[in-house]
């Protein structure tokens, strides 16, 4: 709807810019109008096209332009360099004078024409397509007319495309060999209508990310300057022509979502316009090439792509906001909004003293979450993220401790003892203490509640610099200390709390399944790493921990021997599962040598091997891929099963390196490469120098890849 | 006033380690899933499996997509009004296509995504003339008035072709050649896509260019 009011807007400027040229021909070519350098009309249903020249009389050997002049009736459209989805570009061949060639069109920015889920690029109404050519030099023939002669054909469409053709015809006469003056002419003014859409080389600087966003940066980019923004791709193939382009403007640059297409993978580079629109309408149109991010790198050397800090700041404050709704932590409040309740009568002060080291208690938790956090990132960066993942011992004690932290949600058993119980105590004491520590408790609380949310706030934060990180956890703790810092300072609103429910429980139940979700996820990555014996000992540890948890369950509710004896249970339990873990770790190594071999024509990765082969002359692809790389996976699936065929045929060795489980030696290839994660795909052609493939494959890509080149 | 806990209150509490764990698993799941998602629901893509469908031929018979499964499936959307079509009908090249694809078994369809009222939009009735008419040759037509197969497929020009594999795997989408024109003489200078795809499955090759330019006009579907 948007676009086709666009499209009307668009449409209307041009009905206004129509009317301009109407007059400024009126004035300025006035007296020469009868000497009017345009040919004779091809006129059909749909068009009349003319081929008009941009001087009266052209200076030999100098070039000039001209133009093929479209007017369209209304509801139909001719196409842009790239028609989009559909359509095709209009051509213009001169035929004669046979010593005489133009140079290619130059395409002013076309205007978008959706039609349901296609979109195309063109021109309605009313347009100049221009051409430079160069007349002979002086010659015998200078001081005549230049006679050209040239064949038209364009696509026009509405609902339905015609095609058409037509010659055109226009003699221009030479200057006298003395005369100097430049010579405008009176379809001048048509040229400078047609300058004024033509795109201009872009001032600013552009980059292509691997996800498909275009990054423009560079001084005077603003909200304020714009307002709108469209890319048009100069070729089909590397973006998606009709998906939305999402606009996110910030001081200095901008970005625009771009979606990727078949070709996105394989392509190096974005050619295009860019158009760029003020709050007032007003249209910059930018011819720019952007160059792919390299790969794998951070998003920060890509340009600008994170958000200004406050509002990722904002956002974290917003979600620590809604922590407060979590069930876990929202009894704390409760009572604590009970406590404020006791304190009404009390001095001001005393109450902000409560708000305070409430508040400083959550921040210090925090605190401390962003920096275990920021170390577990410290270590992956190191070996790439996910590298925990690596160890089968770790993944299953995830599937352990998230089947258990399920089982718990779901009810079956309630922990309330230990560390946290002492949390409790304290917190229960009254005076400032008490409140720092409930400011602990509180965070304590709602972690293991809003794990599931809490996976791209995370990411996000991690994406920064320590001190961005840390900033945005601690505005997190903000968020989640307000309300009862709010409440402290007005107690009346203690009152308006919804009570503590059954909802609650309804609501601890549903988030158990999220947890089962991700302990059979893990299971399967376990089946990668350790085999069938692997996953019979984790699911022997689920069969542990589900009994376990229902005796525990069971002696929570009872009483005195029975306690005992269920507690007694839940030890042997606990000493069956650490028997597991240490199975685990032993079957562990003896497996992966099968697991590298699947039966898929390759040949697990060995430095020493690749060096032979290389040596010997054989072209060797190195994969280099693990079974918890989903990416790995489906490009496994999508391009390098598919070209199976190719790689026999080319004699080439398929070299796969299992990255599952930690490997010093394809780590130190990956680092080679400057990655620090799979995938990674490196094709060695015999003498001569590795080629990195993308990291999203298509069959086309591998191909090109491993096809020699035939010279 | 005492400070009560009611029982439905009593909340599961774990250590912040467990929580630091489960949140980095999680995250890493939540990645996953994500990834994978986007290549499972976007639009079709080569070497993934093609998607099934239901559909009418123009003799009112119900079709699926997998009652081919084991043959080689041609989809070539058309228009009988759009000039890129013309170019492939009025010169025979695409009906010289449907008999060398169908003479080595492979289902030739031809599908009709253009809504009632737009152009290129016929009845069985119509359409089997038009076959007839051209003397083409496709295995069935499929009348497909709401876009719904040419949605699926993602299909926005005519001539568009998508090849199956016997296995069900899509093994080519895009134009039926290399030069996007309603001129009959660029047919031989063309790089013929579409021909290419559909014998090198057959031949048990790669396919050189698994996904091309779709040139044409706009399929017609209703707004």
């Amino acid at each position: 709807m948007s676009s086709s009011a666009g499209r009307n807007v668009v449409r209307r400027i041009a009905g206004g810019a129509g009317w301009l040229c109407l007059a400024l021909m009126l004035v300025l070519g006035g007296p020469v109008a009868v000497q009017a350098r345009e040919s004779t009309p091809v006129v059909t249903d749909h068009v009349t096209v003319t081929l008009v020249s941009e001087v009266d009389a052209f200076q030999p050997g100098t070039p000039f332009r001209i133009g093929l002049r479209f007017r369209i009736i209304p509801g139909w459209h001719i196409y842009w360099q790239n028609p989009g989805d559909a359509g095709t570009p209009p051509s213009f061949t001169l035929s004669s004078p046979a010593n005489v060639t133009t140079d290619p069109i130059r395409w002013p920015t076309p205007v978008r024409l959706p039609e349901g889920p296609v979109m195309t690029f063109g021109y309605t109404g009313e347009v100049l397509l221009p051409m430079s050519l160069t007349p002979p030099t002086a010659t015998p023939e200078s001081g005549h007319d230049l006679t050209l002669a040239g064949d038209a054909a364009w696509l026009v469409c509405a609902d339905i495309c015609v095609p058409e053709s037509g010659s055109l015809h226009l003699t221009i006469p030479a200057l006298a060999p003395s005369t100097t003056e430049p010579a405008g002419g009176a379809e001048a003014a048509l040229f400078a209508q047609a300058d004024s859409r033509m795109p201009q080389p872009s001032p600013f600087a552009a980059t292509l990310r691997a996800d498909g966003t275009l990054s423009v940066t560079g001084a005077g980019l603003s909200t304020a300057t714009v307002h709108d923004a469209w890319f048009f791709p100069a070729h089909w193939g590397v973006i998606d022509h009709s998906a939305d382009q999402k606009l996110a403007v910030h001081e200095g640059g901008l970005t625009l979502a771009l979606t990727q297409a078949a070709d996105f993978a394989t392509t190096n580079s974005l050619t295009g316009v860019l158009t760029l629109r003020d709050s007032h309408g007003q249209e910059s149109n930018l011819q720019l090439t952007a160059l792919r991010a390299p790969a794998g790198a951070p998003a920060e050397a890509a340009g600008s792509p994170i958000p200004p800090l406050f509002q990722a700041l904002a956002f974290a404050f917003l979600g620590g906001l809604i922590l407060n709704l979590m069930p876990c932590v929202f009894p704390i409040l409760a009572m604590k909004a009970l406590a404020i309740s006791q304190l009404s009568g009390a001095a001001r002060r005393t109450i902000r003293g409560h708000a305070l080291a409430y508040t400083i208690g959550v921040l210090v938790a925090f605190a401390a979450l962003a920096l275990l956090l920021m170390g577990l990132r410290g270590a992956g960066s190191l070996a790439g993220w996910g590298f925990q993942f690596q160890s089968p011992v770790f993944v299953a004690a995830m599937a352990w401790l998230l089947f258990g932290i399920g089982l718990n949600l779901s009810g079956l058993f309630e922990v309330g003892g230990g560390i946290i119980g002492v949390g409790q105590s304290l917190a229960l004491s009254g005076g400032h203490r008490g409140s720092f520590f409930t400011g602990l408790l509180a965070v304590l609380v709602a972690t293991p509640c809003t794990a599931p949310f809490m996976g791209a706030a995370i990411a996000a934060a991690l994406a920064g610099t320590p001190v961005v990180t840390v900033t945005i956890f601690l505005a997190m703790g903000l968020g989640l200390a307000a309300p009862y810092a709010l409440l402290a300072l007005a107690p009346g609103l203690a009152a308006l709390l919804p009570r503590p429910g059954g909802w609650m429980v309804v609501l601890k139940q549903l988030l158990a399944f999220p947890m089962y979700g991700a302990s059979v996820w893990l299971l399967w990555v376990l089946s990668q790493q350790a085999g069938s014996s692997g996953v019979l000992a984790v699911a022997i540890g689920f069969l542990l921990l589900g009994f376990a948890g229902w005796v525990f369950g069971l002696g929570q509710r009872a009483q005195g021997r029975w306690r005992l004896i269920s507690q007694g249970l839940v030890v042997v339990a606990a000493l069956g599962i650490a028997a597991l873990v240490t199975g685990i770790a032993a079957m562990a190594p003896s497996t992966v040598a099968n697991a590298a071999a699947p039966g898929d024509g390759s040949e697990p990765f060995a430095a020493a091997r690749l060096a032979a082969l290389r040596a010997e002359g054989r072209p060797v692809f190195v994969d280099m891929t693990a079974a918890w790389c989903v990416t790995c996976l489906v490009n496994e699936r999508v391009a390098l099963i598919p070209t199976r065929d190719a790689f026999a045929r080319n004699q080439v060795v398929y070299m796969k390196g299992d990255w599952t489980r930690q490997d010093p030696e394809i780590t130190a290839f990956l680092r080679d490469h400057g990655r620090d994660g799979v995938p990674l795909y490196v094709f060695f052609p015999p003498h001569r120098d590795p080629v990195v493939l993308p990291q999203i494959l298509t069959p086309d890509r591998v191909l090109r890849a491993i096809t020699p080149v035939a010279s | 006033m005492k400070i009560t806990e009611p029982s439905t209150t009593r909340r599961s509490l774990l250590a912040l380690p467990l929580a630091l764990a489960a949140m980095s698993a999680l995250a890493g799941f939540g990645a996953g899933l994500m990834s994978f998602a986007g290549t499972a629901g976007a639009a079709p893509r080569p070497g993934t499996p093609a998607p099934d469908f239901t559909g009418v031929d123009s003799n009112a018979q119900t079709l699926r997509l997998s009652d081919f499964q084991g043959k080689l499936v041609v989809l070539e959307w058309t228009n009988d009004g759009c000039p890129f079509v013309g170019k492939w009908y009025q010169s025979g090249a695409m009906q010289q296509l449907q008999r060398d694809a169908t003479a080595r078994g492979a289902v030739w369809l031809s599908v009709i995504s253009s809504a009632p009222g737009q152009q290129g939009f016929v009845d069985g009735g119509r359409a089997n003339q038009l076959t007839q008419e051209r003397n083409a040759a496709p295995s069935r037509v499929l009348l497909d008035p709401r876009g719904v197969i040419g949605h699926l497929y993602d299909a926005r020009t005519t001539p568009e072709i998508f090849v199956i594999a016997p296995d069900g795997t899509l093994a080519y989408m895009g134009g039926a050649d290399s030069i996007a024109s309603t001129r009959e003489e660029d047919l031989a200078k063309a790089e013929p896509f579409a021909r290419e795809a559909i014998f090198a499955v057959f031949d048990g090759k790669p396919v050189l260019h698994p996904v091309t330019r779709p040139y044409g006009c706009t399929v017609k579907y209703a707004d």
